[in-house]
């Protein structure tokens, strides 16, 4: 099995496995409620996080998501307050465009200049934050200064079935995944994040344009996490300077524990769906669960990350050794000592 | 006669003053296998970059089918149909085969077909004449098999010129002999091939022509029936007198400072045996990958050896890191200034008071800048160091200087035995003899030095005794006074003795 089609299934199976140990611990908790409440918190988190994954994809991280999502539910609620009368159809859109121009800021930073992104974004997700706390001079946007329909939308559901209840905004999320997974999959613009971060000396070789594609990994974080700050508008309607506030960590959390690898080059978005439902999961049962205090919720997720890197890492390590291995049982003992490295 | 596909016009790159290529001229004809050989730093791999537009030539000029091009960029020279595949293969490690194969192909539709993907991989491979699952990631891959990747992705885009830069390097006799099946597929379906390697055995099996360069000139191109060994070796190495340095007689004392015996690593290196006399000079000789400086590494107990014992001073010590290296006396001076010897940034003091340190702590802990900036003083005017200023940064002195400097921080550690790796490499001549003195001049007070150096003339001049190493194993040994350069040359690729070793 290709190693990354078996980190899906193992991940699978350890949310089940999580999910049937709080079932043990905590009373009536599975139920179509916990479904309806765990699948409408993760969908804001997934869609960061698959936009968040493209850019893990070329050995990059974005850290300024949080600050996105933040800025563009504002400026998009501002937006509502005084046109109204804007098509609905219109304002997720909007939102990607002005998502995708904070990712652009990153992306031409970190492509052009050669800067890296752990810096760029740590920069930008104190910057993107200013902004908003500076053009919202400390005002919120409240649900009742907004058309009605934007609050509805995130309560409307799609479908039911037996008490399930499945939202637009799941459908939503569910969507955005379908689509990640086909262009990372089916596409060649989406394999090229694969190769540059699988090996970029490689991909430079190769002829393939890694500022590029760089570029367009941040361009496809910033519009994604700018729809996830209409998704935040619609649950929350009410705005304040500290909404997206930790996002970054959650998405980055997502994408690792999804099975992305930290180093690049490797993983899939299903994972990363995956990745997203367990950690919220875990989150919102930590809160139900009197065994333990609710404050150890970070702490978990730390572990969580920590855990998921560790196997990369093991993984990785094990991969390689196995290839030494390989290339040493083959080669003729003659010329064993020939070796690749100058001396 | 056939009409050059690509053809390199009187190219000439410099880097600063020194030319890695000068005027040269060579030209590669489709449906032939064209070697080049030469000496480590020769130019060989300045070739390859100007003909895969990596590197811009300073003058001169390429043409293309007759037609003079200038390669903006690889790519450029890609759509050319110009390939190069190396030692060390470009891969990607997380993509399978198939997409190793067509990831760079531009004229692909947006959206991948998989199953067709697969089927034309397979094509190509099978083309190539190998087994190999194309669903297969290219990480579980044997180097071969990485390298066979490559060249099916230059065959699926074409490719006219292949070049291959030491390709059997790292693979086994039977993986070599699968690659020449190839190569000459690909010449008798019309491709020029390029091939470059240490191993003359290979260059006579495979080649149809051959090229010799040496010092970046363009020595002397003739078919491979034309010539022998012999001739290709004096080619390679013939310099002009001018060139080479004086001989000093030797300080050997006779009483044995280090003797190292069976010493090995898994992987690198094995059975080496040698000894070095107080006051005495021996140089570690052989081609780039011969694994001198693994040997020097676990001397100096950076990689220690898993196997064999050194002594020093007739008792037997262990060297596993570098700090109980320096305990007994062994200082290490390594080949990369840039990486692992010198602080760039930091003042000429520092650097030369850095390994000693220890030396210059006073009370309460804090280092007595005075005593550190007179000692740097007097090696500046000992080692004869052009530096304005001793609190200047060393990044700003030329190499010769920085070379200089990366001397004193060891000597001023008063080592017993000095293991010195590629001194002289890109300095200049005036800087190199002094550097030649400096060495000769501590050998006259007793202490031990090892010299690891491709440089051959520097070996002949300095050398007491020449020791040659040729993948991973001493092969020979020549007392200083008596060996030449080909003496050498032939041993360490492998050509055999032509005459004993003294």
């Amino acid at each position: 099995m290709h190693p990354t089609t078996l980190r899906v299934w193992v991940l699978f199976f350890v949310l089940v496995a999580v999910a049937l140990f709080f079932s043990t611990q905590i009373d009536r908790y599975l139920s179509p409620r916990l479904f309806t409440r765990i699948s409408t918190s993760v969908s804001i988190i997934a869609i960061i996080a698959a936009g968040q994954a493209v850019v893990v994809l070329t050995r990059n991280i974005d850290l300024s998501v949080g600050s996105i999502v933040g800025c563009v539910a504002y400026f998009v609620g501002g937006f509502l307050v005084a046109f109204p009368e804007t098509p609905p159809v219109l304002v997720p859109l909007m939102a990607m465009g002005v998502g995708a121009c904070f990712g652009a800021f990153n992306g031409f930073l970190v492509s052009r200049f050669r800067l890296p992104s752990i810096i760029v974004t740590l920069a930008t997700l104190a910057i993107f934050r200013s902004i908003l706390v500076q053009s919202s001079d400390g005002a919120s946007i409240t649900t009742n200064l907004m058309p009605d329909w934007i609050t509805e939308f995130a309560r409307m559901n799609a479908l039911v079935v037996s008490g399930f209840q499945i939202r637009w905004i799941v459908v939503l999320a569910l969507v955005v995944f379908a689509a990640m997974h086909i262009f990372l999959t089916r596409f060649r613009a989406g394999r090229r994040f694969y190769a540059i971060g699988s090996n970029p000396d490689a991909a430079e070789f190769a002829g393939i344009n890694v500022q590029r594609t760089v570029m367009q990994a941040f361009l496809i974080s910033g519009a994604l996490a700018g729809l996830a700050g209409f998704v935040f508008l619609s649950r929350f309607g009410n705005i304040t300077v500290v909404a997206g506030l930790g996002f970054e960590l959650k998405s980055v959390g997502a994408v690792v524990v999804g099975g992305v690898n930290i180093f690049g080059g490797s993983g899939s978005v299903i994972g990363v769906l995956l990745g997203a439902t367990m950690i919220d999961l875990i989150d919102s049962s930590l809160v139900r669960w009197p065994l333990v205090s609710e404050f150890w919720r970070d702490a978990v997720l730390g572990m969580l990350i920590l855990m998921a890197v560790a196997i990369d890492v093991l993984l990785t390590r094990r991969l390689s050794a196995r290839r030494t291995k390989a290339k040493d049982g083959r080669s003729d003992p003659a010329t064993d000592a020939t070796a690749d490295r100058a001396g | 006669m056939v009409a050059p596909v690509l053809e390199i016009n009187g190219v000439t790159k410099s880097f600063g003053r020194t030319a890695a290529l000068s005027d040269f001229s060579v030209s590669l004809e489709p449906g032939t296998i064209h070697a080049v050989v030469g000496e480590n730093g020769a130019g060989k791999s300045t070739l390859i970059k100007i003909m895969t537009g990596l590197y811009h030539p300073t003058s001169g000029s390429i043409c293309v089918d007759g037609v003079e091009t200038v390669f903006e960029s690889t790519r450029a020279a890609q759509m050319q149909g110009i390939a190069a595949i190396y030692q060390e293969p470009m891969v990607f490690p997380d993509l399978d085969v198939a997409e190793n194969i067509f990831i760079s192909h531009m004229n692909r539709p947006a959206r991948i077909d998989w199953s067709r993907m697969y089927s034309e991989a397979e094509e190509i491979i099978a083309r190539l004449g190998v087994k190999l699952d194309v669903r297969r990631l290219a990480a579980s891959l044997t180097l071969a098999e990485q390298q066979t990747v490559e060249i099916a992705r230059a065959i699926s885009l074409d490719v006219r010129v292949l070049i291959m830069d030491e390709p059997s390097s790292s693979l086994s006799n039977h993986e070599v002999q699968r690659l020449f099946a190839i190569a000459r597929a690909l010449r008798d379906q019309g491709v020029a091939v390029l091939y470059i390697s240490h191993r003359l055995e290979e260059i006579f099996e495979i080649a149809d022509k051959v090229t010799v360069v040496r010092d970046g000139r363009h020595i002397h191109t003739s078919p491979i029936e034309a010539v022998t060994h012999d001739v290709l070796i004096s080619r390679m190495v013939g310099r002009d007198m001018q060139d080479r340095f004086a001989r000093a007689d030797g300080h050997a004392t006779g009483e044995v400072m280090l003797q190292v015996t069976g010493l090995g690593r898994e992987g690198a290196f094995r059975d080496v045996t040698f000894q070095v006399e107080r006051g005495e000079i021996i140089c570690l000789s052989g081609l780039v990958g011969a694994r001198r400086t693994d040997v020097a590494l676990a001397l100096f107990g950076i990689a220690p050896a898993d196997r064999g014992t050194i002594e020093i001073d007739g008792s037997k010590v262990d060297v596993p890191t570098p700090k109980a290296a320096k305990g007994l006396g062994i200082a290490y001076v390594s080949e990369d200034r840039r990486k692992l010897g010198i602080a760039m940034s930091e003042s000429v003091t520092s650097n030369v008071t850095l390994a000693t340190l220890a030396k210059y702590v006073g009370k309460l802990g804090i280092i007595d800048g005075r005593s550190e900036r007179r000692d740097a003083a007097g090696w500046r005017d000992k080692l004869n160091i052009k530096a304005e200023n001793l609190s200047s940064s060393v990044g700003n002195l030329s190499g010769g200087n920085q070379q200089k400097v990366m001397l004193a921080k060891w000597l001023n550690a008063s080592p017993r035995i000095l293991i010195v790796d590629e001194p002289t490499r890109g300095i200049d001549i005036g800087a190199k003899a002094e550097v030649h003195a400096i060495l000769r001049d501590l050998a006259s007070r007793g202490v031990a030095i090892l010299i690891i150096s491709s440089d051959l003339p520097e070996v002949l001049s300095l050398a007491d005794r020449v020791l040659v190493m040729r993948e991973g194993r001493l092969v020979g040994e020549f007392s200083g006074e008596a060996v030449t350069e080909e003496d050498v040359m032939h041993l360490a690729l492998g050509a055999g003795p032509n005459r004993d070793a003294a």
